[in-house]
């Protein structure tokens, strides 16, 4: 494969909460050491539960957060350490798209000054702008008698759609796809994962798709990472991960995806994990899925297993 | 024997800009230990049907229907107490989001006895009994201490268990679970699903599904009430409706999803448009302005229902016999 766009070494995303009584901050490990590449043109799916670490992730890679420890490198440059100015111009080339597209655009803003103003940031003429406004527009299937309007005259779908084109506007190398299509209806969704299909064909981007969404996932992406609080269990190409699963946690995540086939959904028997994701506040030692792992061995309990090669591009870990 | 029984109910909303009509004129039943999935997209009209059935609705809705008979009484014809009475003792309802609609401000102990007193006149030491088994029942773990817990000491998947065991406290004959697994994770919802199921299956009780996710009706339902503008646009058994639907609206509906073993890089078929405006209802089919096969027809009359087999019914336009034959598409 050639040279990655981006290269995630053991990233730590911490977060201080609370004071105990000794004034001992405690820390929510939200993102534990997690690393990989993105690959110029591919599509990166990211799953696991709610409070993994993935939206984290996804963050600290455009840097709206200052990572804890580890690096990012965007085209051979660290930008981890860089501080809020220095980092401006990698800004441009890194874009995100949200889940909620009812909270993420400005309700007192029209269409068009949302599309415009990450290009008015950016300081692009005024003639410019309005010209790559219209192109967008048209780009992302919206009509040119939408752009004076506001936020709250869209539908789901259509305020997902001027949140791509924002997106979009300065012509980003990478997207992170926080979402994008949860809050959406399933018929609208189709749409929105074709129109961000056609656009990466088009602009040959690089998505960092987050879901938790696992059909959609597979649809989408070349490669995907499962996560499980703060950590990449698994990592492989998409038909070997759903083909060939390793980690415990992984298979019982993919089996309880309810299958929309009635006979298959007979057939196939769910794993049911019990207990709920323990809290990322001062984890205990060894590997985080222990507590609810059904091969757990004593070893689990002490060693966290780290991420190991199994197969052709596939990353297990797992002490199995 | 039907258990439920829904004829030509409509309802309406009357607000400032005019009425918006969520629901045109269905009929349906639910038959006794039945489990029935009702599908459809936000604004369809599912929920709304529910709570009409259920006289949960503010006062401002219009609920009109020529009958609802549940367990051959009907229920339009309830009085406020009367509806109370049944409320609760004899249909249970889990709703979306488990944190809204438990009180923060009492301990799961207080909620939980609280139907047990009002409905079945227990007193404090026998409700907590009761409580303390309904917690078991929902496979709470450490139930006494949950007990004295407020809702948001407790995590998404335990306060959704809370609201089941709420729901089934009165031995319901009936239980609606209003999208029940929506705000949960995928192994918590598998978890969910499995307790509905085992519950279900001792308690012999009815429950109607209202979800959009298509692999949820697939693993829990029996039958299945496709909804869309306001109207009910195809019903059937599973099977009837995952490998036999005859309805465009349900053919978009199973193609937007990702099939299983369908290649990356195919495209997904999505349905074009957005869903019809219920203030204004298009005249005739509501699907007709995102339909492929959109006849002229369909744009001035509502579709008549075609029964296909005891249980398939479907109304579209399509199925009258001098219409063009047209099969769903892969």
């Amino acid at each position: 494969m050639s040279q990655p766009l981006i290269e995630v070494k053991s990233l730590k995303m911490y977060f201080p909460v609370g004071n105990n009584l000794f004034g001992r901050r405690k820390q929510l490990k939200a993102v534990d050491g997690v690393s990989f590449d993105l690959y110029p043109g591919e599509t990166f799916g990211l799953v696991g539960e709610s409070g993994c670490g993935k939206t984290t992730i996804g963050r600290a890679i455009v840097r709206l957060y200052k990572p804890t420890e580890g690096q990012i490198i965007y085209r051979g440059t660290d930008i981890a350490p860089l501080d809020e100015k220095a980092v401006q111009p990698y800004r441009q080339k890194m874009q995100m798209i949200f889940q909620d597209p009812y909270a993420s655009l400005n309700p007192r803003m029209t269409v068009s000054s949302i599309i415009a103003e990450p290009m008015k940031l950016q300081q692009v003429p005024q003639a410019e702008i309005d010209a790559r406004v219209a192109e967008l527009i048209g780009q992302v299937g919206l009509k040119k008698d939408h752009m004076n309007r506001y936020p709250h005259e869209f539908s789901g779908g259509q305020r997902q759609r001027i949140g791509i084109a924002r997106a979009l506007a300065m012509q980003p190398e990478f997207v992170v796809c926080d979402e994008p299509i949860s809050a959406l209806d399933v018929s609208i969704q189709a749409q929105v994962i074709n129109m961000l299909e056609e656009l990466q064909q088009q602009m040959g981007m690089t998505y960092l798709f987050i879901s938790h969404d696992l059909s959609m996932v597979r649809h989408i992406s070349h490669r995907v990472g499962v996560m499980y609080l703060g950590n990449m269990v698994e990592l492989a190409e998409v038909e070997e991960l759903y083909s060939n699963m390793q980690h415990p946690y992984t298979q019982a995540l993919m089996s309880a995806v309810p299958i929309a086939d009635p006979d298959l959904a007979a057939q196939t028997k769910r794993i049911v994990l019990q207990g709920d994701v323990p809290q990322p506040i001062d984890p205990p030692p060894g590997c985080p899925f222990a507590s609810r792992c059904r091969y757990c061995k004593p070893v689990c309990r002490e060693v966290k297993p780290e991420l190991r090669q199994i197969g052709k591009e596939h990353f297990v870990a797992c002490h199995l | 024997m039907n258990l439920l029984e829904v004829k030509n109910l409509n309802t309406s909303f009357h607000i400032g800009v005019g009425t918006v009509q969520a629901v045109r004129g269905i009929s349906f039943h639910v038959e006794q230990g039945e489990s029935v999935g009702i599908v459809g997209e936000s604004g369809s009209g599912k929920s709304v049907t529910m709570l009409s059935v259920t006289g949960l609705l503010p006062d401002y809705a219009e609920v009109r229907a020529d009958a609802i008979t549940f367990d051959g009484r009907d229920i339009t014809r309830l009085n406020r107490k009367q509806l109370r009475a049944f409320h609760g003792s004899e249909i249970g309802m889990i709703f979306q989001d488990p944190m809204t609609s438990l009180n923060p401000l009492f301990t799961v102990e207080n909620q939980l006895t609280e139907p047990l007193k009002i409905h079945r006149g227990m007193d404090k030491k026998s409700a907590r009994a009761r409580a303390l088994e309904l917690l078991k029942l929902v496979e709470i773990p450490n139930p006494e201490a949950r007990l004295k817990q407020y809702p948001h000491e407790l995590s998404g998947g335990l306060r959704q268990r809370v609201m089941i065991a709420m729901a089934i406290a009165c031995a319901p004959k009936m239980i609606i679970a209003d999208e029940p697994t929506t705000a949960l994770d995928v192994t918590i919802q598998a978890q969910i699903l499995e307790l509905l199921q085992s519950l279900k299956r001792d308690s012999n009780a009815s429950i109607i599904m209202i979800t959009h996710d298509m692999g949820v009706i697939a693993s829990m339902c029996t039958r299945i009430l496709v909804m869309y503008g306001g109207t009910i646009c195809e019903q059937g058994d599973v099977r009837e409706i995952f490998y036999g639907a005859k309805h465009p609206y349900t053919w978009g509906l199973l193609n937007s999803i990702p099939k299983v073993h369908q290649a990356r890089g195919e495209k997904l078929a999505p349905i074009m448009g957005t869903p019809p405006d219920m203030l204004q209802p298009p005249a005739g089919c509501p699907f007709s302005p995102r339909c492929r096969y959109c006849m002229p027809v369909c744009r001035t009359y509502m579709p008549p229902v075609t029964q296909l087999s005891g249980t398939h019914r479907v109304a579209c336009h399509l199925m009258h016999p001098n219409a063009p034959r047209i099969g769903r598409e892969d």
